[in-house]
């Protein structure tokens, strides 16, 4: 969005860059997501929710709602699977930035990337497998979900999570959300946490920090 | 300006660039979050967010409001403004209620989330359609032409017009047509009955109201004839004590029906109760609930219902303590003195009257469901207690769909599902009548010279003056203008997109040539606007003070403040009338319309406003409703959550005190004791003959009809998620997420040659309309699904090129007033007229839509 790059600091950056393109840092706690894909009617008011907060127009869409369905009338079933960014643990958009823009924050391991650095490239679109980074041709460069990073830091929880109605996605430690031991409205008593369903790409690529309730047709394995 | 300059103004102007980040601590310092669910030792690192500028909330004012319109709940919205500019809402969070912490949301004061219609107001502020300025026609009506105006221009024209048509034409010369796009305030309120025109109107003594809903008539005449009233629902919470759910025509998924029912409906499925969804889609609210899905034939609900009776009968599955406590008519034992010889319900489904069992095999004939399907239901719904068969609006916007409704509270009765935690009365389903007026609510109020079923005003036009009063079910008067049709010259819009939104389009574009006034006041320019002679600008919720209502169930107040100055040349619809019934009848009239304000309320309304509603809190709320909250302090926080020992449960008095229902025998009346008692039908609002018990009566279109010879497809409109009925359809935020689409059975799909994205023409002898097909095996086949409400784009053919359903809908009524929205057959092919949707095609959603296992 800046007119003018400050190329001292890309210099900067891109040193930063080549230092932790390979060993990814290493966050003192995750966040994550949890998302229920069988309670979720898929209103998709998180959706919503999200370009407004980050005044977004119509085009880039941090958050995703899926809709899946199959089976043959009348026997058929459908789910819905939400996702943003899912702030991995190995990101694979961090080391395609060719300015070193995105980052990974230390604290929360939350993944962003500062806009002053980033000048549009869409290398980092291209790499992720789940889809999180959008370009936004009004500012030309590319936006994605930072888990509303503001609210985070004023004790509150993302716009997304906020606006659920049904409160099926919530954010935590991802410790505890594949552990089963966050304590959310978001699963269920009697669900289980599975890190893979179907219809997302494989969590070895990059190790999503995200957890879900799996649908029985969803399921992996 | 350059774009770099205009963006150094905006950071100067928001104070917050880069830098100023970099300077100022952060505004709220890192809070353990409620529930201890994160604890951060933030470093305030200076990291820039991802886009600029960006304004954090808690640099923002905060102002709690509410959504405002038709849609099926009342939700919070907070809104984060920076100087008069709304930056962005947010939600409910548990902070602003009276003892409330961010994320307080307990199961007796649940937090008010809006849905994606709400969220996405600022887009509807904001929107290039927003009406700003008084317009005038220039063009042909629907054409689109307009030039601006002043308001002095605007009202001299609309007030020397009015005293003309009513000098001219008499009484009956304008009709009302105000409906509930802005509803649900207690002030500026728009309506059939309590809104601002009728009461303008009818002081001004020229007024035609239109007196059938038409989202729920069949089911308020339902309800009123069987309960005597249309307060027959549960609070959303009580949702979650039932065993058994049935959603018959029900979509909360799409709907939002009450603040939080759905939420309520999760924590029912996670106790265990079990689903069924009788409907022809699998639709979301299926799915959320893992719902039995029982798909039927559309328009055919009553005889389903009348199978599953026959079976309870049979099998003496039902309670027949309840039944002779407190029905009347549902059997021989329960019909009154005065009633002998007439018919009762038991043996009306019994056959012994028309030698023809209503059993589940003769319903699954016309239905589609196979009996075995229809009998394991009335097996379940007779066994499983406490059990909710919530009986929707959508089979009920049929041809007699009254007698579906009538025909579902018999059941809720003779299971003994009525007046008990977990069962279901539902119906109309509003579960608190609130106070609902602000204004001035007297003798003046809701006063017509004749009343006609709202979507009979064409037909009323285009023929006058040889109509039969049938025709148009017309209101019965007790002076001797009784039965007098009215001459119709002009129509007042009132937040109301009805031109849009009634049936049979085609129509009335033909009869609105006819008129000589037609005024729209909205704060957008709607599909109706396009044919109106005269636009005021209307502020929105946004722009005017207010309080509101949940819309039915649900229980609390939300203040609504004037959170930005109204936009352009906007004034609210009470200015409006004020002004011109002072241009009217002088300080008479102005004085008698608007008793707190003088003439300079047209151009300073805060302190009168103000009056109105603190005096409607002071006077109504506080001592009604038991609120123990003052004006001030519900001024301050904005929100004010009752709560309740026990869930509230409609007729639980009655069914556990005895206490009478509020029908002419005191019971439940199977048999309608009004009904029974009619003897010239002709002279009742209703026109023609409706039977006094619930019956199957087969519909003039369906897919058991010869029509579907020539149009083999059976179209329903159903209330879409992602628009209020017309509401939002020009957001592109909403556009992006949803297609107007028209949904049918993959193996018609396959038949026609049709694949998901291709444009196909829909249409029936009275209209046409263009828009993209979704495949799925979702739908039932025959069965095509067109969500009602999108904005008419006709071409020169006058073909709906945006797909409107109403362009193939009938305007023929059910008797009750019904509107017959789902009562439409039609034909669809593959076409290569373009669709146009209005705006740039933005719809990603379907890429979102996997089916992997094909």
């Amino acid at each position: 969005m800046s007119e003018s790059k400050d190329k001292a600091k890309i210099k900067e950056a891109v040193k930063r860059r080549k230092r932790e393109t390979y060993t990814p840092v290493k966050p003192d706690l995750q966040l994550g997501f949890v998302h229920n894909n069988v309670d979720c009617i898929g209103c998709r008011a998180c959706e919503i929710a999200c370009k407004d907060k980050n005044g977004l127009a119509a085009g880039p869409r941090f958050r995703r709602v899926q809709y899946i369905e199959g089976g043959r009338y009348p026997d058929v079933f459908a789910y819905k699977v939400n996702m943003s960014c899912n702030h991995c643990e190995s990101p694979a958009c961090l080391p395609t930035c060719p300015t070193g823009a995105i980052f990974k924050r230390k604290q929360d391991g939350i993944v962003d990337i500062d806009s002053t650095l980033c000048i549009g490239c869409r290398r980092c679109e291209a790499a992720c497998p789940f889809g999180a980074p959008q370009f936004d041709p009004s500012d030309s460069i590319v936006k994605k979900c930072n888990m509303c990073v503001d609210e985070i830091e004023a004790g509150r929880k993302p716009y997304c999570v906020m606006a659920c109605m049904m409160r099926v996605l919530d954010i935590g430690p991802i410790d505890k959300i594949w552990a089963g031991e966050l304590e959310t409205v978001a699963v269920g008593p009697n669900d289980q946490i599975s890190r893979q369903v179907k219809n997302m790409s494989d969590i070895e690529l990059t190790k999503p920090s995200i957890g879900f309730v799996a649908h029985s047709k969803g399921k992996v394995k | 300006m350059s774009i770099k300059k205009m963006k150094d103004n905006l950071y100067e102007r928001l104070n917050l660039s880069r830098r100023s980040f970099l300077k100022t601590t952060a505004a709220g310092s890192a809070v353990v979050a409620a529930g201890g669910l994160i604890e951060l030792k933030t470093a305030k690192e200076a990291k820039a967010f991802a886009y600029e500028p960006y304004p954090k909330d808690d640099e923002l004012q905060t102002v709690v409001t509410s959504c405002a319109h038709n849609c099926g709940s009342r939700h919070m919205l907070v809104a984060h403004k920076w100087k008069d500019v709304i930056v962005r809402l947010s939600t409910d969070d548990g902070r602003y209620q009276r003892g409330g912490h961010f994320g307080k949301d307990t199961n007796e004061e649940p937090q008010l989330r809006a849905c994606l219609r709400g969220r996405s107001y600022r887009q509807r502020l904001y929107s290039a359609e927003r009406l700003l300025y008084p317009m005038m026609r220039v063009g042909e009506r629907g054409e689109g032409k307009f030039k601006r105006i002043s308001w002095d221009e605007a009202l001299d024209f609309v007030a020397k017009k009015m005293v003309y048509l009513k000098d001219t034409y008499g009484p009956t010369a304008l009709v009302d047509q105000s409906y509930a796009g802005a509803s649900y305030g207690v002030l500026h309120k728009s309506d059939q009955i309590e809104g601002l025109l009728g009461r303008f109107l009818g002081m001004f003594g020229c007024r035609t109201s239109s007196w059938s809903v038409p989202s729920y008539q069949g089911t308020t005449f339902s309800s009123r004839m069987t309960f005597g009233t249309i307060e027959d629902g549960n609070e959303d919470d009580a949702f979650a004590h039932s065993k058994l759910i049935i959603m018959w025509g029900w979509n909360p998924a799409y709907t939002f029906h009450g603040g939080n029912t759905f939420m309520y409906m999760r924590m029912a499925k996670q106790r265990g109760c079990k689903f069924v969804l009788i409907d022809p889609q699998y639709t979301d609210s299926a799915s959320a609930y893992d719902a039995w899905w029982i798909p039927i034939r559309p328009n055919t609900d009553a005889a389903m219902m009348a199978g599953m009776a026959h079976h309870i009968f049979t099998n003496n599955l039902h309670d027949q303590s309840f039944i002779d406590r407190f029905c009347q008519g549902m059997d021989a034992g329960t019909m009154p003195q005065w009633a002998q010889g007439k018919e009762n319900f038991k043996d009306y489904i019994l056959g012994k009257y028309d030698g023809e069992p209503k059993t589940p095999e003769w319903a699954a004939k016309i239905c589609g469901v196979a009996a075995k399907d229809i009998i394991k239901l009335a097996d379940m719904y007779a066994k499983t207690k406490p059990a909710a068969l919530k009986a929707s609006w959508a089979p009920g916007r049929n041809a007699y769909g009254e007698q579906y409704n009538r025909m579902a509270a018999a059941l809720q009765a003779m299971t003994g599902n009525i007046g008990i935690l977990g069962g279901c009365a539902e119906g109309v389903g509003k579960a608190w009548h609130a106070e609902a007026v602000a204004y001035p609510y007297d003798q003046y109020s809701n006063i017509w010279f004749q009343a006609i079923k709202s979507d009979r005003w064409a037909h009323c036009v285009l023929n006058y003056p040889n109509v039969k009063r049938e025709e148009i079910g017309l209101w019965q008067r007790e002076d001797e203008t009784d039965g007098q049709i009215p001459n119709i010259k002009g129509i007042f819009w009132q937040g109301s997109d009805w031109f849009n939104q009634l049936t049979n389009i085609n129509k009335e574009i033909e009869a609105i040539n006819k008129l000589e006034l037609v005024v729209c006041m909205d704060s957008t320019i709607t599909p109706s606007g396009l044919y109106a002679d005269i636009l005021l600008p209307i502020a929105t919720h946004f722009e005017r003070h207010d309080t509101a209502l949940p819309w039915y169930k649900g229980h609390y107040y939300i203040h609504r403040p004037k959170v930005i100055e109204p936009m352009g040349e906007s004034k609210t619809d009470l200015q409006v009338f004020t002004e011109l019934a002072y241009r009217i009848g002088g300080d008479v009239f102005g004085q008698a319309y608007n008793p707190k304000a003088n003439r300079d309320y047209f151009h300073v309304n805060d302190n009168v406003d103000e009056a109105y509603l603190r005096e409607w809190w002071e006077t109504k709320v506080i001592p009604h409703q038991h609120v123990d909250m003052s004006w001030d302090e519900f001024k301050q926080r904005g929100v004010y959550k009752f709560t309740f020992d026990q869930p509230h449960v409609a007729f639980r008095d009655q069914i556990e005190n005895g206490a009478r229902f509020q029908t002419p025998s005191g019971k439940i009346e199977i048999l309608a004791s009004q009904l029974a008692q009619i003897t010239d039908w002709k002279k009742t609002m209703y026109g023609y003959e409706i039977p006094y018990i619930p019956k199957w009566i087969e519909p003039w279109e369906s897919l058991n009809s010869p029509k579907t010879k020539k149009h083999p497809f059976h179209l329903i409109s159903p209330h879409p998620r992602w628009r209020t009925h017309s509401i939002f359809n020009n957001c592109s935020w909403l556009r992006e997420t949803y297609e107007q689409e028209v949904t049918i059975n993959a193996s018609d799909a396959k038949k026609l040659g049709i694949k998901t994205g291709d444009t196909v023409e829909v249409w029936n002898d009275r209209g046409k309309c263009v828009v993209p097909a979704y495949v799925t095996e979702r739908c039932m086949p025959g069965v095509a699904v067109l969500h009602e409400g999108v904005w008419i784009e006709l071409d020169e053919n006058g073909v709906d090129r945006a797909g409107n359903p109403d362009m193939l809908t009938l305007d023929e009524p059910s008797p009750a007033g019904a509107f017959a929205y789902n009562t439409v057959l039609c034909n669809i092919k593959k076409t290569d007229l373009e669709h146009r949707p209005g705006w740039d095609k933005l719809a990603t959603s379907r890429a979102h839509v996997f089916r992997r296992d094909l």
